[in-house]
């Protein structure tokens, strides 16, 4: 490869580049923006104690696994939460099975991943990813904690003051919640009630059409390929998020004492480009015509309410943490976001269809093996496995193999690895890593099956199959050894 | 002389609780060495779950969000009047 002619380098690039803004003028807008602000809101509006206070280790088994569970989507969506509340519950709470089940948890079901795996691949794939990793976060816990159970006893005494927290939501808190989530909705869903065009504008601004001619050959696109071009819609859009960047850093970052002029105009920047990304603009010779649907209107009236409690409901605490969160998500992510959908960009021109559709085209047992593995072995920073997967997808991926592949990537990596295993020791991290490897190949081959026409109930009937499988062993690991029962279902 | 704690790993809700913490120290004109602890754990040999954490003479006064700049002005003045007497 040390010889590659500067012409095709130059092809590269521009795929990089052709990637990168179409993928900004499409798919950030109405889905990551409200993500990233739902997002924030939950860390900032729900107190942690309201779900810890389910995590001691007085709490029985049945409420300690899905609380664990509900900790992983709601509150555990940077690593600052993650690693500290995994050696927590299981060093000073509920122990190793739901301390587990959170780590599982915590960086596949979290709002950004869902919202974002829904819109860049499909609903399907969303929903798949949210109820296995569910179902198999409390399975492999139990398992953890079935098969260590005898050096699960030896734990620090600490108080159980850590865990006992008492707090609750406030009621505006809720309603802020709600409405961000249904903005997060309104904006992504496609129904008829929703895409179907109310109104019809003609404005007459003129070269926009030449403008959009203009991108088209500037950043050239295969339709054929499943590759969108930047529209001239896209292009003011990406114009508004760098004037958003600017704002919120003037705004958020440099101040400690609340809120200030800047942060009121990037939170109007921010309603203002989510109402021109739900616009439909079609510019052509002479003008543009602006269709308002009923995506627009929802987003109108959300937005505004949005405001208004933000301004008058929530107190001035929860409003500056609320901004402070989830700019600060935008700022964690958004960076490598950008860098990692450049670099898909790129590699899409190197890899051949046929390549992956030899390996991983069909719903094999190797297929989904091989989803899982390149999982393991690449690691890529929060999110950036959605585009990847969108990747593979277009190049003929099957479904079921990708969804392996989407559920392990960000489960295991090198990095978190190494962070468990010196807070469990290096034979559980192993033991849960070969768990996680062999759950997600079977989740990937139970759905893979679903998409090529599998009935539903025979897909149930193999996850339960499944189901009793690992009950059967459990049962077999407390019984047959003479053990003590380590899962009191109490 | 106060001892100040600030634990977190280094996320930027760690830095920005330092940041709040050193200027509150200042404006208040108060004596006070303040540490941050990065180390996971030295950390958890803290009661927190989750970080960032304030610690003021060993005791831990938060964790797990930023306190508003007046919460940590009154635990300074307070933790202050006890290193007094």
């Amino acid at each position: 490869m040390s010889l590659i002619p500067l012409e095709s380098l130059a092809q590269l690039l521009a795929g990089g580049l052709a990637g990168l803004a179409s993928y900004l003028a499409a798919h950030v807008l109405l889905c990551l923006l409200p993500a990233f602000y739902i997002a924030g809101a939950m860390t900032a509006l729900i107190p942690k104690e309201t779900i810890t206070r389910y995590l001691g280790r007085n709490t029985p088994k049945r409420i300690s696994y899905p609380a664990s569970a509900a900790a992983g989507f709601l509150l555990a969506v940077c690593s600052c939460t993650v690693i500290p509340l995994f050696a927590g519950i299981y060093k000073k709470g509920a122990g190793l099975g739901p301390a587990i089940t959170f780590l599982f948890v915590a960086p596949a079901v979290n709002i950004l991943a869902i919202s974002y795996t829904g819109t860049v691949i499909g609903m399907d794939m969303a929903v798949a990813r949210l109820l296995l990793s569910l179902t198999f976060g409390v399975g492999i816990g139990v398992l953890m904690a079935q098969i260590f159970h005898q050096e699960d006893v030896a734990r620090d005494q600490a108080t159980d003051a850590l865990f006992a927290g008492q707090a609750s939501i406030g009621r505006a808190a809720v309603v802020f919640l709600l409405l961000l989530l249904g903005l997060l909705l309104v904006g992504t869903f496609r129904i008829d009630l929703l895409t179907q065009t109310r109104l019809s504008l003609e404005l007459p601004i003129a070269g926009l059409d030449r403008l959009q001619t203009g991108l088209y050959q500037l950043l050239p696109f295969d339709a054929a390929r499943g590759e969108e071009g930047v529209t001239a819609q896209g292009a003011l859009l990406i114009g508004m998020l760098v004037l958003i960047g600017v704002t919120s850093w003037k705004g958020i970052e440099k101040s400690l004492d609340g809120l200030n002029r800047w942060t009121w105009l990037s939170v109007g920047l921010v309603g203002l480009t989510l109402l021109m990304a739900s616009l439909g603009m079609t510019p052509h010779a002479g003008g543009l015509t602006l269709d308002i649907t009923g995506k627009f209107l929802g987003v109108l009236i959300i937005t505004l309410l949005l405001g208004w409690m933000l301004k008058t409901q929530l107190t001035e605490d929860e409003a500056t943490n609320f901004l402070w969160e989830s700019w600060r998500f935008v700022k964690q992510i958004f960076p490598l976001l950008i860098v990692g959908v450049f670099a898909v960009g790129v590699i899409r021109e190197l890899i051949r269809p046929e390549w992956i559709q030899t390996l991983a085209g069909s719903n094999t047992l190797l297929g989904n093996v091989i989803g899982v593995v390149f999982g393991i072995f690449m690691y890529f920073p929060t999110l950036v496995e959605v585009p990847i997967a969108r990747m593979f997808m277009d190049l003929g991926m099957h479904r079921g193999p990708l969804l392996a592949y989407l559920i392990s990537d960000p489960e295991l990596s090198l990095q978190s690895i190494l962070i468990t295993a010196s807070i469990i020791g290096r034979k559980k991290t192993w033991v849960y890593v070969s768990f996680v490897a062999l759950f997600s190949t079977l989740a990937g081959l139970l759905f893979g099956g679903w998409v090529d026409g599998l009935s539903v109930g025979l897909v149930a009937f193999y996850l339960f199959a499944i189901l009793a499988v690992l009950a059967g062993a459990l049962w077999w690991l407390t019984h047959h050894r003479g053990r003590t029962p380590a899962v009191e279902l109490r | 002389m106060i001892k100040i704690e600030v634990l977190g790993p280094g996320c930027a809700n760690c830095k920005r609780l330092e940041q709040l913490t050193r200027r509150e120290v200042a404006s208040l004109g108060l004596e006070a060495d303040v540490q941050k602890i990065t180390d996971y754990g030295r950390i958890m040999a803290y009661d927190v779950l989750s970080t960032p954490g304030l610690v003021i003479n060993g005791r831990v006064m938060s964790s797990g969000r930023i306190p508003s700049a007046q919460e940590v002005a009154d635990w300074l003045t307070a933790a202050a009047g006890e290193v007094e007497r």
